[in-house]
């Protein structure tokens, strides 16, 4: 995506060219993170203009933890970690609300006074707050910092309001496409896994001759006292009976 | 999946004890209950899905061997560094 020439993309964004490179960014994207990285520079890119340069990042709750996960720049990174440092601020508003919250001036604004402060001397005069709607699947807060009293225009928050929905559409199809990679990643590892304790648990039946129930409770006592994984556990008992120390379970995705 | 309860009446006290035991330290971790099926499954474990939620919600009982298993996969996965 950065490798195409931002300067040629025209000053007005054009709404098809956005959602075509916000395809362009789930297909290039390693992971989540990478995506979240692209998408606040184009946001930034975006919305910059002449002697108004704006900062952008992405803060995510994780276990009901606000993480500032991606920016433009240092300068936006640092401002979300501010406020999620303080742990209020109009982004954590907006996304706990859920609604797009603008601070044309903070200079004026009374609310959220300690982070307030902290930003202004940062050298922020406005702050643009749009949540990402992520059907459910996570909280995503796309924050927006402009050195400049009422740096964001009517219709730059219509843009970006634009803008936000369309990211977020490309967002959930890459936390489904990731979370469905994950579970087949999950899944191939615990058939290596299943296979090769399986195959301990037929040696440990034949050489104690007991059952399948008497043989598991043996590995998962050896592995509970000793600290080691069930996994390894498994390992060491078909290696010491057999010398082998690969055994892998192949199987076509 | 249900476990034949030929035991008295402390058993399945001690059966009590020890699912509510597993639930909690599964509500802890917070790993989310596929991921741990899966993770169980891939210890050897043969309880389907619905069957492990349906005991981690303190609503079955499964044989011991199978809760073994689950108490196991719920530390390896909470210890962290699966693969």
């Amino acid at each position: 995506m950065t490798k195409e020439d931002p300067s040629r993309e025209p000053e007005g964004p054009i709404p098809e060219a956005t959602e075509l490179s916000l395809q362009q960014l789930v297909l290039e994207s390693q992971d989540i993170r990478a995506f979240l990285a692209e998408l606040a520079i184009l946001a930034s890119t975006r919305l910059s203009g002449p002697g108004n340069t704006i900062h952008s990042g992405v803060t995510v709750l994780r276990h009901k933890r606000p993480e500032a996960i991606a920016a433009s720049d240092g300068a936006a990174r640092a401002l979300d970690e501010l406020q999620n440092g303080f742990g209020q601020g109009p982004c954590l508003t907006a996304l706990r609300q859920g609604t797009t919250l603008l601070v044309p001036d903070l200079a004026v604004e009374t609310r959220w006074a300690p982070y307030i402060r902290t930003a202004a001397q940062h050298g922020v005069s406005s702050i643009l707050a749009i949540p990402l709607d992520l059907a459910g699947d996570a909280e995503a807060v796309l924050n927006l910092y402009s050195g400049r009293s009422n740096g964001f225009a009517g219709e730059d928050i219509a843009t970006v309001e634009t803008f936000a929905i369309q990211a977020a559409s490309s967002l959930r199809l890459i936390l489904r496409i990731s979370q469905l990679s994950e579970a087949r990643n999950d899944l191939t590892a615990a058939m290596q896994s299943r296979t090769v304790i399986d195959m301990a648990v037929g040696a440990i039946m034949a050489q104690n001759r007991c059952g399948r129930e008497t043989a598991f409770s043996i590995l998962t006592r050896a592995s509970s006292t000793r600290n080691v994984k069930l996994r390894e556990v498994a390992a060491t008992v078909i290696t010491s009976i057999s010398g082998e120390d690969r055994i892998t379970a192949y199987f076509d995705d | 999946m249900n476990a034949e309860w030929t035991g008295g009446p402390d058993q399945l006290l001690e059966a009590d004890e020890q699912r509510k035991d597993v639930a909690r330290r599964f509500r802890a971790c917070q790993i989310p209950m596929i991921k741990l099926w899966t993770y169980y499954y891939g210890l050897g474990g043969d309880a389907d899905e619905v069957s492990l939620d349906a005991y981690l919600n303190e609503a079955l009982h499964l044989p011991a061997a199978q809760v073994g298993l689950i108490a196991t996969a719920i530390r390896e996965l909470s210890a962290g560094g699966d693969e």
